[in-house]
């Protein structure tokens, strides 16, 4: 198995460009447009961070209901330092309802006595223990650090409600995105032809190229179209709602990315070692002991005989590959 | 309202394998993945690995439905390996470069923290 070697000698490689507290800015290269994408669509939807999922409210006489005053608390950014290691889906927790492995609570009162008050999300504090002294707090960016607001109260009005926060990804609701945005851009300058633009006169005046276009030559008009280049040039923006680092919500994409990929081994893996499935199956699947299967005519070879040693020969070399063996616990795959 | 629960596109209903696997008849070494609760993000990876990886010759997905939360990837081999082998080893070759990736990113964003840190120093200084 040493085709990866000839694909990719080096593998991906990356240039950060901007690192700011709440933005990154970073050029990808050596990857297909498909690797790029999924790391684009991973950081958007599926990086756990932390949000109020459960308000329970006390009293509540402000002029808004309940219902609205639960969804506003919901989009509140907590921060969510080392939420992936440290915190457990409240789901997958071996607790009753919820405990500190796998919920933060936080408390909200307030009560105005004259005038008008607001109330923020420096309100909300966080009682009882929690898993890290950073995790729950909310996020505030502003020079004050108020943070959102979250209602106005007039006088004699209160709100008193305890807030339960979970883990969950913004695939589950959008109030878990750890991004405000991701930009995501490739071949700013049209070389690969996958735009074809609307213009009234001149393409090339009335669509004014990206500063992207400055990290990479436009292609000779001379030249003749190259329809076999693809993209492998990718430039990404993230950036950071405030609970996660920008960094961190790349490495934890990048994190939930190999998860999957780590699954679909050692779920494949795993079924051949049940029995059932596995073995007979791959036999099946290479066109063996079928009748309806396609036979080959004589003299080509790929046929049964092929399949022994080269089956042979496949699953031995990657039980000596490092992914193979070690990480998910399979040393030998009982073939 | 017979909206469906928001957890069902993402935890797999109980007795639900992750990933089924079908073997395709209708030709030599071929089969057809399906996976639960998965998307564009695992299925398009995948396949564009699969169709670099040695010994497949035939690769690609597809999401029956948008609103299930499945796919299916089709793979044919040329007898050599597997079909569910090449997805294995595609895999673990995007895995891999993954890891390279974390540690690629990790060494260029410190570095690029250290030139950001060193500048401010040195406007700071100029302006004393």
């Amino acid at each position: 198995m040493d085709y990866e070697m000839d694909l990719e000698p080096t593998g991906p490689q990356v240039t950060v460009r901007e690192a700011e507290p709440y933005r990154v800015d970073f050029r990808l290269t050596a990857v297909d447009l498909a690797f790029a994408n999924s790391l684009r669509r991973t950081i958007l939807a599926e990086v756990p961070t932390l949000a109020l999922d459960l308000i329970e409210i006390e009293s509540n006489t402000s002029v808004l209901p309940d219902e609205f005053l639960a969804h506003r608390l919901g989009m509140i950014p907590l921060n969510s330092y080392n939420c992936d290691q440290d915190l457990d889906y409240t789901r997958d927790c071996d607790c009753e309802d919820h405990c500190v492995r796998c919920s933060v609570t936080l408390s909200l009162h307030a009560r105005c006595g004259s005038g008008i008050m607001s109330v923020y999300a420096r309100d909300l504090i966080v009682v009882g223990e929690r898993i890290n002294d950073k995790i729950g707090d909310p996020v505030t960016t502003d020079p004050e650090n108020k943070g959102p607001l979250i209602c106005k109260l007039r006088k004699g009005q209160e709100v008193k409600m305890t807030c339960l926060a979970k883990k969950g990804t913004a695939k589950e609701h959008a109030k878990w995105a750890p991004t405000a945005a991701v930009g995501f851009e490739y071949d700013p300058n049209n070389n690969l032809r996958h735009v074809d633009y609307w213009y009234e006169q001149d393409a090339a005046k009335e669509w004014p190229v990206s500063e992207n276009a400055a990290w990479e030559p436009a292609a000779n008009p001379d030249q003749p179209f190259d329809y076999d280049a693809e993209p492998n040039c990718f430039y990404f923006d993230v950036e950071s709602i405030g609970n996660l680092e920008p960094d961190m919500i790349i490495q934890q994409g990048i994190v939930s990315l190999q998860r999957k990929l780590a699954t679909t081994v050692s779920v494949l893996l795993g079924e051949g070692e049940d029995g059932h499935g596995g073995a007979a199956e791959d036999a099946e699947m290479m066109g063996a002991n079928d009748p309806d299967a396609y036979e080959p005519p004589e003299g080509i070879d790929g046929n049964m005989t092929a399949y022994g040693n080269g089956a042979a020969s496949a699953w031995g070399a990657s039980a000596q590959t490092p992914y193979g063996a070690t990480p998910y616990g399979q040393s030998s795959y009982g073939f | 309202m017979n909206a469906p629960d928001r957890y069902e596109a993402i935890l797999l209903a109980p007795g639900e394998n992750k990933i089924d696997v079908e073997v395709d008849t209708r030709l030599p070494s071929a089969a057809i993945f399906t996976f639960h609760k998965e998307d564009h993000t695992l299925g398009n990876m995948l396949r564009q690995r699969l169709l670099k990886t040695a010994h497949v010759i035939f690769a690609a997905y597809r999401v029956p439905h948008p609103l299930t939360p499945e796919f299916q990837l089709r793979v044919q081999t040329d007898g050599e390996i597997t079909p569910r082998q090449a997805v294995i080893n595609a895999s673990q070759a995007l895995i891999k470069d993954l890891g390279i990736l974390s540690r690629e990113f990790t060494k260029e964003y410190e570095l690029r923290k250290a030139a950001n840190a060193a500048n401010q120093q040195q406007q700071q200084n100029t302006v004393e």
